[in-house]
């Protein structure tokens, strides 16, 4: 084969690196069997070349989007030359690039001929990581070490041999035997991927893949370099605040990002945002890069190619010692969680400067996880409150926002625990889960709407953790669109006494009979509501998701709602008033 | 002389196989009518009557059974064109059904629109009741509320009802007691209940079907009324069978009240034709294809049996009665190539549909489609595409080609549309690799059925891409559901959900759940016709380890049902588990847990008999049409190659890549690597050269 690039074979290889990634990711779905793997798919699988540059990756989530490369480039210089065929490293230090303690990560370096070429790599969410809590969610912690067992690289097997030893390390320090079969899970999918890899590389040389492999990168690059170059030039500053350090009650922490287009690549600066809390309210670099990047890629072109082309354009600087790149040895384990807040600030940067493409705020995470025995089995259960947790998304330019989607670092790739499923798995009685009435933020294009959850919780001495955000402030409107609503999650105890709880808490000792309530609140209205046609209005009101009062006072349109008619004379007043 | 039919209606055409008792068929092919199929059903079978010189009339009496696969009930799902409709539920989870769980499926596109429910939010009416995860009464139903709920549906004039409750999987009386204020309110009305529809757990699976089902039930029930009044005019006096999305085939009056089960009634046939075919090759495993104007299906087929799912989508909204496992993407003949913003080639999912179609078909199509590049690369005969019903223009094709794609690339036109050609292979190949995988098979090991007007031609490369070494182009591989569907037995799917740790199942609740199944099933086979000697059961459980989410459907001999033998249950599930997850919990004494009771009623069906050919020897001879010129793929050039008529190739012929094999309706394009046979059914065998010796000795006489 001679030197020269083949274009199609380079649009086949992006295919079949996509098929294969795809690939390992099914594997991993079937294979596991934390819920938030299985269920959720709160993973992510991909595929490197031999500096561990991505070649294609499948995130099942966007929040993992930047979460395996930097590590794959970490482990290379660690180990430098003592990798060998055969060889398994797991992986979790978020101060070594992980991103957060619970998401562990296997690498496997793929060989042909005995030179390096590749590695394969995955990363779930496990159901435990050791730490003082079960799960990993403390809001107590302050360091590290009482959140998680630290896995800065590690081989469990090296040249294709077990160590026993340090397989056994790891695991006495788990609670749940279910993470050791979740993590098999892990190396199996690994093993998909390197097979996939290899058969590529036998087919058509190493040279050809390698020259080939350098083209579709740089053919990636150009594709985001032509995307960012629709957006203005400038310096654009946005700013947002999180809520709550989980420690001092009325705490406050801004993010301020300062956003530079330039002629051939974007720029996110983090510079001058607030120090790290005392906490686990805390970001790692890589976390808190995946949330820049998943929320840059809404605004562009969702076809682009995942890999190492992709990022190049983009460059991120988050100074260490902040809320967003917390300072050894911090508790970071909330940090996936700020992705909403630092959305809201890029957001709010590039409102103004590419308003067909910004959405309105979406609604932020508050997400609550019952535990307790099932007196029903007498079992221990754990229930992750996702239906509970899913507000609306931001409306944008054209396009309403999507009702009971769920935090923009899913982007609705979290699905809702089935009703009758819920009831099967946890002792609780559901009452409600529906659509609140009002909750879309106002606009020409209305915010999704946000849910209500209400269940009786049905076993004594329950636990419930909260960890989350969004109760102070709403998500906001963009051009004219008006906010969404607050979250909200509070416990009703069978003497009628009510608990509002705070976004990071921890609440023992729940009785059989309490009710949970939680509402997830709307998300932003993107433009002038007056300017929504009437008709469009008057659906919402015959569905019951917007009043007529409402209507009338946000959107200018007089509803009859005995006989659902509008009252055009009334409406066009309404609105020209409303105009001046 | 006796006939049996077996029609498909499709998007472009109505296919029609016609089988004689002497073994003897004939394919018909008329355009479809999609205001009012019937007519073209109709029209199918007048042409059937003149060819025999004979009046609509005569020949119905010679017609013993019609099997139809109808797509009235798709359409309507597809086009939201189904019935206003009404949906009773518990209150408090009434939106369950427009949230599908809160699933967007394009993540970073924020303009991907929620699916649209087929019941509207002002007609999904909350009803007081509620029954909990045991089935055990915690709040009565409100008869008066429900009675208001009724009225209020009633004052909205819709055409049918679901009625869908928390845990009425667990206890439907609740749901009994509202279907039977329903009749009497609401006599008129389509009802659709879902205890009897899918008594299983999982409330957004049970809600969505159920609306589904009731709000496409009235069309599919007018649709077929008006061809059974059409047929009976005509003193048609046979069996009147309809395909349902599960391979199987039931009686017109059963379709129509699990009009849910139709939504796959089209593509179900192509498995089950596919089993047939490569069975008279003596294997029980293979995977089908069929690519037409804008679609590719793949399914895998094991054991004779295709893979089937619970949990299908049609439209994005759940189905979860059992359809057969089809993956569908968007490749097809009129799948539209384009260059995309880093300058790459890429083809579809865009199609060019049948208007205005591909450039060449010249009918004001620019885009420049697969049709357009197969046309180029000469696998297809300008004169001779679609027996000669559409003209192809060689220089529309070139034009829209060089401009779209070779002079952004900077390639010459043949280069460009090879890439065409190798990328939407790529596209399939993927598919085909993904259908497998998730069924947690290799596709090397699965011979590959290819069907469908484009099929053919693009299948060596699909093959070579898997590795797959063994295909089989069924000699009516375009009309390739329609003789699946002559093939189909009478079935009927039934569910329970019991939920219990296996080994503490109690036997009396187990046994009782399969006779109610059972007598079920029998009844209504024995109403469709079918004496208790041809029917047969197949038992099934879905079955989890303690503490695991999703369950296994595993099938367990009637002798372990009826004996209760947990132990040798649990044994039939570990190495399942093992096969499709990697590992099992057997050593580990991890409990099983049982979830769904499963049974399968099948009422056999009399077949058609194929004649077989008479072996004619190696020599293809006869069948030589020419040389043309195509495209090499591999090499890289153009070359003369031989083209055959591939309906006067005989039992026992032989040919070798490169070739072309034309028919009327499909062409086939064999590559380099491929040989081709021809077997006792006229079927081709097209195969990896290497394997010649295996293939040869297993298909000669």
């Amino acid at each position: 084969m001679s030197q020269t690039i083949d274009k199609v074979l380079v649009s086949i290889l992006r295919r079949r690196f996509k098929a294969i990634t795809d690939e390992m990711s099914i594997a991993l779905a079937q294979t596991t069997r934390s819920p938030i793997l299985c269920e959720a798919k709160d993973f992510v699988t991909g595929l490197y070349d031999a500096e561990g540059r991505m070649l294609e990756q499948t995130e099942n989530l966007p929040i993992l989007a930047f979460s395996l490369a930097p590590v794959c480039k970490y482990i290379i210089d660690y180990y430098g030359d003592n990798i060998y065929p055969g060889d398994v490293i797991f992986h979790n230090d978020v101060f070594s690039m992980g991103n957060q303690n619970n998401d562990v990560a296997v690498f496997k370096p793929i060989f042909h001929n005995d030179t390096l070429v590749g590695w394969a790599a995955c990363k779930g969410h496990q159901a435990d990581i050791g730490g003082a809590v079960q799960g990993g969610y403390n809001p107590n912690a302050t360091e590290v070490w009482q959140e998680a067992l630290r896995i800065p690289p590690i081989k469990v097997y090296e040249k294709g041999e077990l160590r026993k030893d340090v397989w056994d390390l790891i695991f006495a320090n788990i609670r749940l035997p279910i993470v050791a079969e979740d993590m098999k899970a892990e190396i199996g999918s690994c093993v998909v991927g390197e097979r996939g890899l290899q058969a590529i590389i036998e087919r058509y040389g190493i040279e050809v893949f390698n020259l080939h492999k350098e083209y579709l990168f740089d053919s990636t690059e150009k594709m985001m370099r032509a995307e960012i170059k629709t957006i203005p030039a400038g310096t654009y500053k946005g700013e947002s605040t999180v809520f709550f350090d989980g420690k001092n009650p009325g705490s406050t922490y801004k993010i301020r990002v300062t956003i530079k287009v330039l002629e051939n690549g974007i720029h996110f600066d983090y510079s001058g945002t607030d120090a790290q809390t005392p906490g686990f309210v805390n970001g790692t670099y890589s976390s808190s890069a995946s949330a820049t990047i998943l929320t840059f890629l809404q605004m562009v072109n969702p076809d682009i190619p995942h890999n190492e082309g992709m990022i190049r354009p983009i460059e991120i600087e988050i100074p260490e010692g902040t809320i967003l790149n917390a300072r050894y040895p911090a508790a970071t384990t909330y940090g996936n969680h700020l992705c909403p807040n630092n959305a809201d600030a890029i957001m709010r940067a590039l409102s103004d400067v590419i308003p067909d493409r910004v959405t309105a705020e979406w609604n932020e995470l508050l997400c609550a996880l019952t535990t307790g025995i099932d007196p029903r089995k007498n079992q221990a259960y754990v229930d992750i409150g996702f239906m509970g947790l899913k507000g609306g998304s931001g409306a944008i330019k054209g396009c309403d926002g999507y009702d009971h989607i769920g935090m923009i670092d899913a982007s609705g790739g979290i699905l809702d625990q089935d009703y009758e499923m819920f009831e099967q798995q946890t002792p609780h009685l559901l009452l409600k889960h529906e659509y609140i009435t009002d909750s879309a933020g106002a606009g020409e294009w209305r915010g999704g709407l946000g849910v209500e959850t209400q269940f009786t919780i049905g076993s004594d001495n329950t636990r419930v953790v909260t960890f989350g955000d969004g109760d102070q402030e709403p998500a906001f409107g963009a051009r004219g669109g008006k906010c969404g609503t607050l979250n909200t999650i509070k416990l009703i105890y069978p003497d009628g006494k009510e608990y509002l709880t705070t976004t990071k808490d921890l609440i023992e000792g729940v009785g059989k009979g309490t009710i949970f309530f939680q509402q997830a609140g709307g998300g932003g209205g993107y433009g002038n509501p007056l300017k929504r046609p009437a008709e469009k209005v008057l659906k919402d009101v015959e569905n019951g998701v917007i009043t007529a009062d409402k209507a009338r006072s946000d959107y200018g349109v007089s509803i009859d709602p005995e006989n659902m008619v509008i009252n055009e004379t009334e409406t066009l007043n309404l609105r020209r008033q409303g105009d001046q | 002389m006796k006939f049996k039919i077996g029609i498909d209606v499709g998007g472009t055409f109505t296919d029609f196989l016609l089988t004689g008792d002497d073994g003897e068929s004939e394919i018909y092919k008329v355009l479809s009518t999609p205001d009012d199929p019937s007519i073209a059903t109709l029209k199918g079978i007048s042409e059937m009557a003149e060819k025999r010189e004979l009046s609509l009339k005569d020949f119905l009496q010679q017609v013993s059974t019609i099997v139809h696969g109808t797509t009235v009930t798709t359409n309507a799902t597809l086009t939201y064109s189904g019935v206003k409709t009404g949906l009773l539920t518990t209150s408090g989870v009434r939106d369950a059904l427009e949230m599908r769980r809160g699933i967007r499926e394009e993540q970073y596109n924020n303009r991907y629109e929620n699916a649209r429910p087929v019941v509207e939010r002002y007609l999904r009416l909350p009803v007081n009741e509620r029954i909990d995860a045991q089935g055990e009464i915690v709040t009565a139903l409100d008869i008066e509320d429900a009675k208001q709920k009724i009225e209020n549906l009633k004052a909205e004039k819709v055409e049918a009802v679901a009625v869908c409750f928390m845990n009425s999987f667990a206890n439907h009386n609740h749901e009994e007691l509202v279907e039977k204020l329903l009749k009497e309110e609401l006599p008129d009305c389509y009802l659709s209940i879902s205890s009897s529809l899918l008594p299983s757990i999982r409330f957004y699976d049970r809600i969505s079907t159920t609306a589904l089902n009731a709000y496409v039930g009235p069309i599919l029930k007018r649709y077929l009324d008006a061809l059974i009044r059409k047929l009976e005019a005509e003193e048609f006096a046979g069996v009147l069978l309809i395909m349902t999305s599960n391979g199987g085939v039931v009686a017109p009056q059963n379709a129509i009240d699990k009009a849910a089960s139709t939504l796959l009634s089209g593509p179900a046939g192509g498995p089950v034709a596919g089993v047939l075919y490569v069975g008279a090759q003596g294997y029980k495993d293979c995977i089908t294809v069929d690519m037409g104007g804008t679609s590719f299906d793949a399914a895998v087929i094991k054991d004779k049996k295709p893979s089937m799912t619970t949990v299908g989508e049609i439209n994005r909204l759940r189905c979860a009665l059992p359809m057969l496992n089809v993956v569908t993407i968007g490749a097809g003949g009129g799948s539209i190539g384009w260059i995309d913003e880093s300058g790459l080639l890429r083809m579809g999912p865009q199609s060019a549909g049948s208007k205005p179609g591909p450039a060449c078909y010249d009918l004001g199509g620019t885009e420049p489609t697969c049709t357009d590049a197969d046309l180029v690369l000469g696998y297809l005969e300008p004169g001779y595409f679609a027996g000669g019903r559409i003209k192809l223009d060689k220089a529309k094709a070139e034009k829209a080609i060089s401009e779209k794609i070779a002079k952004p690339l900077n390639y010459d036109l043949a280069t460009a549309a090879a890439g065409m050609y190798n990328i939407i292979n790529v596209n399939m190949a993927a598919a085909v690799r993904e259908v497998a995988v998730k069924e947690g098979s290799d596709p090397r090991d699965f011979p590959m059925v290819v069907a469908g007007g484009a099929g053919p031609n693009h299948s060596c490369m699909i093959a070579a891409e898997l590795e797959i070494p063994l295909m089989i182009i069924p000699r009516e591989s375009s009309i390739f559901c329609a003789a699946g569907m002559l093939m189909s037995d009478l079935q009927h799917d039934y569910v329970k959900s019991y939920i219990t740790r296996l080994d503490q199942a109690e036997s009396k609740q187990f046994l009782k759940l399969f006779a109610e199944m059972e007598n079920e099933g029998r009844k209504v086979l024995q109403s469709e016709g079918i004496n208790d000697a041809k029917i047969s059961t197949i038992y099934a459980l879905d079955l989890r380890y303690m503490g695991q989410y999703h369950e296994v459907k595993v099938e367990i001999p009637a002798a372990d049902i009826k004996n209760c033998n947990w132990d040798k249950i649990a044994a039939t599930f570990h190495p399942i588990h093992n096969r499709l997850y990697g590992y099992s919990l057997e050593d580990e004494k991890t409990p099983v847990e049982l979830i769904n009771l499963r049974l399968n009623c099948i009422g056999k069906t009399e077949k058609p008999v194929f004649s077989q050919r008479q072996f004619a020897g190696e020599n293809p001879d006869q069948a030589f049409k020419k040389y043309r010129q195509a495209f090499i793929p591999g090499e890289n050039i153009f070359k003369e190659i031989p083209v055959f008529d591939a309906l006067k190739l005989e039992f026992g012929n032989r040919l070798k890549g490169p070739a072309i094999l034309e028919q009327v309706n499909t062409t086939a394009f064999i590559t380099p690597d491929y040989s081709v046979m021809v077997d006792k059914f006229g079927s081709y065998t097209v195969y990896n050269k290497n394997l010649e010796d295996e293939i040869v000795k297993k298909i000669m006489p």
